[in-house]
């Protein structure tokens, strides 16, 4: 029997790894005082569009009604929908920000890669802080130590070096388009043809040019000093000279690399980016962010920054955890007498198999089936 | 000479690019002639670059880039805008030049306009024979018009004689197929030439090799080394 393409079933192994590593996660995120929340499956298509060129990546469907429902393809939508209108409404002075966390499945319905995996993530909402900022990266950076990673970088730079720069240089719709794509894509050599062609202040082309490549350290803010005429790129700078200080404090700095060059398909990003990577896989492992105007779209604005982590990832490295043989396997020639010593050793905290057919015992006994075998007399 | 840190994996064009590609690396001063040497022999260890090169087929490279299993590839530019992949794209690599261009048979060449072009409106809603459906997809629907590409894997001059296709879109480098099958350029879509692709991964754990290596590549391209 075939499953759907992109979709792959887990045995034992693989889940019990999985489950472990989202379980060791999640106490984490607790210790940092994220509370766990469960948003649904089906959102409506509006709840989880904030970005057209997502919306191929959709599996949608039509309800009764003839409204449109999507499985969710990511949380942070569905989370800033949730504190909008559930969190936030109530709040009450002082209990900003929420910290909150979540790991579930979500469904994507791009080319390549799996399309539903295990997501694994925090938000915090409500602290507009670059101190909030660090606290998410230093969080991501913790978790992946506590994954069992320790050949990781993680990326950090600011949408703002782009998106506010070209918003002060009123740059043009198509060309700023144009760019943004070149820079996602890390297409260097369309984007230096296209700036080349282009009408821009010779500072800014500089810049723009240099995006994919100002990659480094604390060099690299150091080097952005000389584009600080723009009033944008002076913020942005700003608040990454700020987050990755603290990042220092938070003793992850040296798992972090200033990268300029970051910039994603999601559009809600508004500040810091981040992302993380692991040697052998070719795709990035985390991504997160700062999205103060998401919020705003369901109701009450807040701001906001948070990650998500792709827990699948570390599936595709052959992660597999073996099963715990069974303590004790009970067979005899009672059923009642056998359930009955099976019950009372289960009471006692026992892993206990119970022999529901004929029993090969010299079989079980060479395979090394389990720790005891267990013969119960019938009188 | 260039020797990786982190030891870098580049996956090579087989075929007729494989020699431009060759030749480039060793004016770069990365010795690996011996990659033309036996063809049936896939990868190729370089100790004293610290880089393993891969020999693939020039439309798998973006996959083996994008699932970061070599961290460089050398692949046209047509072939990164038809698979649409997830790489950087940082240099480019001036060999292996060609064409992409909409071509009819001569006998139905559509009228031209006043600059000596074609007129191109009555294409709409027209079939096009393609290995390259999105870029002829791209092509015509940025001119608002909406045609039906038909995917073939080779030969596609044959499509418009036996009535498959009113017109074809294809690449060209001197333009001599399309004479010999009588069809003529109406239309060019874009220019393509090699470049130097990397896995998005490979380009942040291996920035540094990644740039020394890009820079000298620039260089030898610009014709500075």
């Amino acid at each position: 029997m075939r499953i759907a393409e992109g979709l792959r079933d887990l045995l034992p192994e693989e889940l019990a790894f999985l489950e472990e590593k989202e379980r060791s996660a999640l106490s984490l995120f607790q210790a940092w005082s994220y509370r766990k929340v469960l948003t649904t499956g089906l959102e409506y298509g509006e709840c989880v569009e904030p970005e057209m060129t997502r919306k191929g990546d959709l599996y949608k469907f039509f309800d009764r009604e003839g409204q449109v429902l999507a499985l969710r393809p990511e949380f942070t939508t569905p989370i800033a929908r949730l504190v909008s209108s559930r969190l936030l409404p109530r709040a009450l002075d002082g209990s900003m920000p929420f910290r909150l966390c979540y790991s579930g499945d979500v469904y994507r319905y791009g080319s390549g890669r799996y399309r539903e995996f295990r997501q694994i993530g925090v938000e915090l909402i409500g602290a507009a802080a670059e101190l909030a900022d660090a606290e998410v990266i230093a969080l991501s950076i913790e978790m992946l130590l506590c994954l069992g990673l320790r050949d990781f970088r993680v990326s950090l730079g600011h949408i703002g070096v782009f998106a506010d720069l070209a918003d002060e240089l009123v740059l043009e719709e198509a060309l700023r388009k144009k760019l943004e794509v070149g820079l996602a894509r890390k297409d260097v050599v369309g984007m230096n043809s296209l700036l080349a062609s282009c009408v821009l202040p010779e500072k800014a082309k500089e810049l723009v040019g240099l995006l994919p490549s100002l990659t480094g350290g604390a060099e690299v803010l150091e080097r952005l000093r000389a584009f600080e005429c723009f009033e944008s790129v002076r913020r942005a700078a700003a608040s990454l000279r700020a987050v990755y200080g603290f990042l220092e404090a938070f003793g992850v700095q040296e798992h972090v690399s200033i990268d300029l060059g970051i910039l994603r398909g999601f559009a809600y990003y508004s500040g810091t980016i981040f992302e993380g990577y692991i040697p052998d896989v070719g795709f990035p492992i985390l991504e997160g962010g700062r999205y103060d105007g998401l919020l705003e779209g369901f109701g009450q604005s807040a701001p906001a920054t948070g990650f998500a982590c792709n827990l699948e990832t570390l599936l595709a490295l052959g992660g597999q955890k073996p099963m715990p043989k069974p303590d004790a396997f009970v067979y005899g020639d009672s059923p009642e007498k056998v359930i009955r010593r099976c019950q009372s050793l289960r009471r006692a905290g026992k892993q206990v198999e119970m022999a529901v057919g004929p029993v090969d015992a010299s079989s079980l006994l060479a395979a090394d089936y389990c720790h005891d075998f267990e013969f119960v007399e019938p009188s | 000479m260039f020797v990786a840190k982190k030891s870098l994996s580049l996956a090579l064009p087989k075929g007729k690019l494989l020699v431009d590609s060759v030749e480039l690396l060793e004016r770069a001063g990365i010795a690996c002639r011996e990659v033309l040497a036996d063809e049936r022999q896939l990868t190729f260890e370089l100790p004293g670059h610290q880089m393993r090169i891969i020999v693939c087929r020039p439309t798998d490279i973006p996959t083996f880039v994008e699932y970061g299993a070599a961290d460089l590839g050398f692949v046209g530019k047509d072939t990164i805008v038809e698979q649409a992949m997830d790489v950087a794209e940082l240099v480019d690599l001036k060999f292996g030049y060609c064409r992409f261009v909409v071509a009819m048979p001569e006998e139905t060449l559509p009228p031209r306009l006043q600059d000596g072009s074609f007129e191109l409106r009555d294409l709409d809603r027209k079939r096009v024979a393609t290995k390259f459906p999105r870029v002829a997809e791209q092509f015509f629907s940025a001119q608002g018009m909406q045609v039906t590409p038909i995917k073939l894997h080779g030969n596609i001059e044959l499509a418009p004689k036996v009535g498959l296709a009113e017109m074809i879109v294809d690449i060209v480098s001197t333009g001599k197929t399309l004479k010999v099958n009588r069809l003529a350029e109406v239309a060019q879509i874009f220019e393509a030439t090699s470049r130097l692709i990397a896995n998005r991964v490979s380009y942040r754990l291996k920035h540094e090799d990644i740039q020394i290596l890009a820079g000298l590549l620039r260089d030898v391209v610009a014709g500075e080394r």
